[in-house]
């Protein structure tokens, strides 16, 4: 008898390790319990079908408990990971690619800078603050056609929505 | 902080600083500032607390260890390194209770349900790190053959499970930082000699961070 019920075990086991590697994570513990359940049930043999029952109901709330609390969790590795990530970044030596991209991210915030300062002075000009900044002004009106300052006007409101 | 929670708390820290054969109910008692007949309202001695600690154990490593299984941690060649990180994630997981393997042994034959318990997350672990081997190798960046795959995962497992005790009795005590970067480090030697160039740098980076851990450790 002995025999028969390590074979039993040895089986759950082995369906608990596939679904596992399956993907299905919620059910192997649950696959354990009911082994447990099983065994227990297994003493009073009219009881067993009520048991059965029984314990599958249980099964059912405790996987879909184990389901919904694993979507929580997920959500904690992902921060976990991007808190790790972080501060292996602040740790690990500068390689050229970095460097390389670092000097890429300064030449896009530069020409960035330059194309606000541009649409910034050139709404100046268009909403006539034309004290505050001389210099810019002065470039603005050198090229004044209604058409590009209508352009200007347009690219500054543009500018403005993205911020 | 409720009472109960707050005897886990202390327990677990006492575990984990003394060693839990020289923590007694009375120690934990002491520490909290408690008479001994209120802890044991909320616990009838040290077994149940130690259950009690397991279990929490269980339950977030468990969490933990599903994540790769049930869904890849990297969509594409992006963020490989994400697998890496989990490393990292799982290894700070167990060092919280490192106190469980501390003497393993003892533990595990005092306790069936920990027994079981243990087994469990052994096979969660394996389970978990085949995923992070397969996806990497549908991915590409692993060039490894089946067979290789399945030695690899259960090597990478035993390491995982006994990195603690392994540093423990070779270094003796570490900062945990060192401890727990050191442990990746070992898995990632595993995986290196199937890795391509580009996470290869990855591996260095980790080796010169932890040759720079050191030197401050010193």
């Amino acid at each position: 008898m002995g025999d028969e019920k390590s074979k039993v075990t040895d089986k759950a086991g082995e369906i608990a390790k596939n679904i596992w590697l399956a993907g299905v994570g919620a059910y192997g513990k649950a696959v354990e319990d009911a082994q447990g359940r099983l065994e227990k049930a297994g003493m009073e043999p009219p009881k067993l079908f009520k048991e059965l029952v029984k314990a599958g109901t249980a099964l059912e709330d405790d996987a879909r408990e184990a389901l919904e609390s694993t979507a929580a969790a997920r959500s904690s590795v992902e921060e976990r990971i991007n808190r790790v990530r972080e501060n292996f970044h602040n740790q690990r030596p500068a390689r050229i690619e970095d460097l390389n991209a670092l000097h890429k991210k300064v030449d896009q915030l530069s020409r960035k800078v330059d194309r606000l300062t541009k649409a910034l002075s050139e709404q100046g000009v268009a909403g006539g603050a034309r004290g505050r900044k001389p210099a810019a002004a002065k470039a603005a009106t050198k090229k004044s056609t209604t058409t590009t300052r209508k352009k200007a006007a347009a690219r500054g409101k543009t500018t403005t929505r993205k911020r | 902080m409720k009472t109960r929670d707050r005897i886990l708390y202390t327990s677990l820290a006492l575990f984990n600083e003394e060693g839990e054969p020289q923590t007694t109910t009375i120690d934990i008692a002491n520490e909290m500032d408690i008479s001994p007949g209120n802890l044991y309202y909320h616990f009838k001695g040290k077994d149940e607390i130690i259950a009690e600690l397991f279990q929490q154990y269980e339950q977030a490593l468990s969490h933990t260890l599903t994540a790769p299984i049930e869904r890849p941690l990297s969509a594409d060649h992006s963020n490989v390194e994400d697998n890496w990180y989990y490393l990292y994630v799982v290894m700070e997981e167990m060092y919280q209770y490192r106190f469980l393997y501390h003497n393993l042994d003892d533990i595990l034959q005092r306790y069936p349900d920990i027994r079981r318990g243990f087994r469990r997350l052994i096979q969660l672990k394996r389970a978990a790190l085949f995923a992070i081997c397969q996806t990497l190798l549908q991915q590409s960046v692993l060039d490894a053959r089946e067979q290789q795959l399945l030695g690899l995962v259960d090597n990478m497992t035993l390491t995982l499970t006994f990195w603690f005790n392994y540093s423990e009795l070779l270094h003796e005590s570490r900062p945990p930082h060192v401890t727990i970067h050191q442990g990746v480090l070992q898995l990632l030697a595993m995986v290196a000699p199937y890795l391509g160039d580009e996470q290869l740098n990855f591996y260095r980076d980790c080796e010169s961070i932890y040759a720079s851990m050191l030197e401050q450790a010193d």
